[in-house]
């Protein structure tokens, strides 16, 4: 026996020592809920493709966490006229395939979302003219008419900047071959599994700390955060209600939460009697107790709307306004002013599949209930509610709005804006649809200011929409990670991520 | 024997051309509109109509069906995803690989499993050893696998910490999955090994063998087994051809890319070329799993040899 100690001791020591070598963690593996569609930034317009686009690409400007913009691919930016921005770019700026970024890049990227390829996101570019270059580090949008707002959506992922050479090359394939200057390089794809993209060690600002970022697709909540507790993933988003407790008793692990701008809603259906009555509208919002039906629903994350425009965005004023007070009077004496007796009101409340959404859904029932209102829940699945909306024969919906663009006018044209395509309660307003358009034609400042106040006010009156929640992004972090901070429109950056020794 | 391979091959036509036709029908009458579910809800209406003429979805619907069967047999091209642009071929064929080894792995812990246990089970009926088999086998049975799944993942993903709770990219996190799937197969092939040894153990031959003193090793591994596991094989097909085309659930609940999970996230996003190609190929891979079944018979049964002669 005595013979086979040293090859004990050898054998001990060889795995003492490949254990300390994991010490120096390089990899960061982080859990997403899905997989991104494709990773050509103009392909999409989903949060899990915008986070995968956003460590490949850089945009024109970035957007701080707080909301203020600051210089990204453009060096500095002057507005030459309402519509008429001329951008400096960035000189030096490395391509991951070795080109250097110059202003025909810029042209090409943001001009191709206007083509065919960009359908998802014309929303945001179809206001843009054209890109006139000036020279080789110089341009100028050309807008086709005054669009403030189109400036703030440049930080979306649409305005991230693709190699012209490189998508031309690719044709179809470009989205599984994806060349930009981001911090990170795209390395492989394991569709449904996970994506991999190394450090750029050509990036022209701050490198990444790590040098490799491993995204996992976990659609189940509760693996990403069984995969967050045993230390298979660093990060993990999003979090639900119910995994909160979980990741928060965990000394291993730290929550983050930032308030979200997106508000999820009850809508009517304008255009249909009773809900064609302003007054029918205000005495249901006044018949609910949206404050406790959110608290019931979503335990404490995220908060009742006061406003259409989500308080973390600019000239909100939902933290000036008080909260909504259920008053069952004040209700039935709107229900007589309007003539409609609520005992008669047969309704269908649809919502897709959410849970929370058919449990808001079920409470807003009872109280219904309460001055007679009788209605129905129908649950549907997200295309096929999505179709039956398009054809606007409902009565009540539930239904969210997320804004991927810092700016107000995104909260409010795309529900309630006459025709946008979005707009399922069928609002047409010529008085809303004018306070937009001015909204939009101003640069920012006090008079701006004014507009939206005046617009939140004014929607508040008219109520097409019963405000139910505005939802927070939550991401879990194990606490070793340093320098991650959530994301406020949940574009979730890792530029400064690193690991603590 | 050939021939009868050509005949077989022949006979997928009609079950291929019936299967896509049912497919087409059911996606054609499911309510939500394609261009609507890939272009996005701020996609504007020309975006919309310029998406449906191109794909051709304001055709009539044996146009359509007509198109798509023709492009496909004469072109042998199935079309292009619409939500990820890439043709379907290519997307199945890079989920196939993890659908295969899942299914794969299942059925083999299935037949180590589920064969041994049914024929001790068969040898001592009634012992205590059946008896607590066949209460598995019965569990087994009854337990939907994203139950057991969510169970699974619990005890040795949460509790001890031995296995990841999903993917499928390492040896390890293979094992969880496969168990999971192989569940039902497993009290599947245990049963019914059982049964049919214990019809084959009183049959005349096993008692002439015993009686001319052979050893009981042979008699029960050489004369019974051999008999007995005709049935077995028979199952052991349709359950593989079954795992490769019903891994959905396992496939969700580990988040395991096959093409399970490829099918349902193309469902939910109105992916109709991802669809009909999927389910085509589904039909395709279960009608080959069952010719080579039919082919093994001939190899363990020279009766059915003869026949196919």
């Amino acid at each position: 026996m005595k013979k086979f100690y040293p090859v004990f001791i050898a054998l001990i020591l060889v795995m003492a020592f490949s254990s300390s070598s994991f010490a120096a963690k390089d990899t960061l593996v982080v859990a997403d809920q899905y997989d991104p569609t494709t990773l050509d930034p103009i392909g999409h317009n989903d949060y899990p493709t915008s986070r995968a686009c956003s460590h490949i690409y850089d945009t024109l400007i970035f957007l701080n966490t707080d909301g203020t913009l600051r210089p990204g691919l453009a060096e500095s930016w002057e507005f030459l006229t309402d519509k008429d921005y001329k951008m400096v770019i960035r000189k030096g700026v490395k391509f991951h395939n070795g080109e250097e970024l110059k202003a025909e890049d810029v042209k090409f990227s943001l001009e191709r979302a206007n083509t065919p390829a960009g359908s998802h996101i014309h929303t945001y570019s179809q206001d843009l003219d054209y890109v006139e270059i000036v020279d080789d580090y110089t341009v100028i949008l050309h807008l086709k008419k005054v669009n403030y707002p189109f400036f703030s959506s440049l930080v979306h992922s649409w305005g991230n900047i693709v190699n012209k050479k490189a998508v031309e090359a690719a044709g179809d394939d470009y989205g599984m071959n994806p060349v930009g200057t981001g911090p990170f390089k795209f390395k492989e794809w394991a569709k449904g599994d996970h994506y991999t993209f190394e450090r750029f060690d050509d990036y022209w600002g701050e490198k990444a700390k790590f040098k490799t970022l491993t995204v996992r697709s976990i659609p189940e909540p509760t693996n990403r955060t069984i995969e967050l507790e045993t230390g298979a993933v660093d990060i993990a988003y999003p979090v639900t209600t119910i995994e909160l407790a979980r990741i928060d008793e965990n000394p291993e692990l730290e929550l983050q939460r930032k308030p979200l701008p997106s508000t999820t809603y009850m809508g009517f259906n304008v255009n249909k009697a009773p809900f064609n009555d302003i007054r029918v509208r205000q005495a249901i919002d006044a018949l609910l107790d949206t404050v406790n039906i959110q608290r019931a629903v979503f335990r404490g994350v995220g908060k009742t709307p006061r406003s259409l425009i989500p308080s973390a965005t600019k000239y909100s004023i939902d933290g000036e306004l008080p909260a909504h007070v259920r008053d069952v009077e004040k209700a039935k004496k709107l229900f007589a002013e309007a003539g409609v007796d609520p005992s008669t009101i047969k309704l269908i409340i649809r919502s897709n599949e959410r849970k929370e959404r058919i449990d808001m859904a079920t409470i807003i029932q009872a109280q219904l209930m309460e001055v007679g209102i009788q209605s129905e829940i129908m649950q549907q699945e997200w295309g096929a509610y999505l179709n039956d909306l398009q054809k606007k024969t409902h009565d009540v919906f539930l239904l969210g709005w997320g804004l991927s663009v810092p700016d107000p006018d995104y909260a409010v044209a795309g529900l309630l804006e006459s025709n946008a395509g979005t707009n399922y309660t069928g609002y047409s307003d010529p008085k809303l649809d004018e306070m937009l358009a001015k909204g939009r034609s101003l640069p920012d400042g006090e008079e701006r200011a004014k507009v939206y106040r005046e617009m939140q006010l004014y929607i508040n009156e008219q109520l097409p929409m019963v405000y139910l929640h505005n939802d927070e992004a939550i991401a879990g972090v194990r606490k070793i990670v340093k320098g991650f901070e959530v994301d406020p429109f949940e574009v979730h950056s890792f530029r400064h991520v690193y690991f603590e020794e | 024997m050939l021939k009868y391979i050509f005949r077989r091959i022949l006979m997928l036509i009609p079950v291929l051309l019936g299967v896509a036709f049912c497919v087409f029908t059911l996606l054609y009458f499911t309510p939500g509109d394609p261009a609507r579910m890939v272009l996005g809800d701020l996609a504007t209406d020309e975006a919309i109509k310029e998406f449906r003429d191109k794909e051709g979805l304001n055709d009539p619907f044996l146009v359509q069906f007509g198109n798509y069967i023709y492009k496909a047999v004469v072109k042998g091209d199935i079309g292009r995803s619409y939500s990820s642009k890439r043709p379907v071929m290519q997307e199945i064929l890079t989920a196939f690989p993890y659908t295969l080894k899942l299914s794969a792995f299942a059925m083999i812990i299935a037949i180590l499993i589920g064969i041994p246990c049914g024929i001790i089970s068969a040898i001592k009926q009634y012992s205590w050893f059946d008896t607590i088999t066949m209460i598995f086998a019965m569990i087994g049975l009854s337990m939907p696998v994203f139950w057991l799944g969510l169970l699974l993942i619990l005890f040795f993903a949460v509790r001890l910490r031995w296995l990841p709770s999903s993917g499928f990219s390492t040896f390890k996190a293979m094992i969880l999955p496969s168990v999971a799937l192989a569940a039902q197969s497993i009290s599947m092939v245990t049963r019914m090994t059982r049964s049919s040894m214990l019809e084959v153990i009183r049959a005349d031959y096993i008692r002439t063998a015993r009686a001319k003193g052979q050893k009981e090793s042979i008699v029960i591994g050489v004369h019974a087994l051999r008999n007995a596991l005709i049935p077995v094989v028979t199952l052991c097909g349709l359950q593989f051809g079954q795992l490769l085309s019903g891994a959905i659930l396992t496939e969700s609940i580990f988040a395991v890319p096959g093409v399970g999970r490829l099918m349902v996230n193309a469902i939910m996003s109105r992916d109709y070329p991802m669809v009909q190609g999927g389910v085509l190929f589904i039909a395709i891979t279960f009608s080959i799993v069952n010719l080579l079944v039919d082919l093994l018979y001939a190899y363990i049964d020279p009766r059915i040899k003869a026949e196919l002669k």
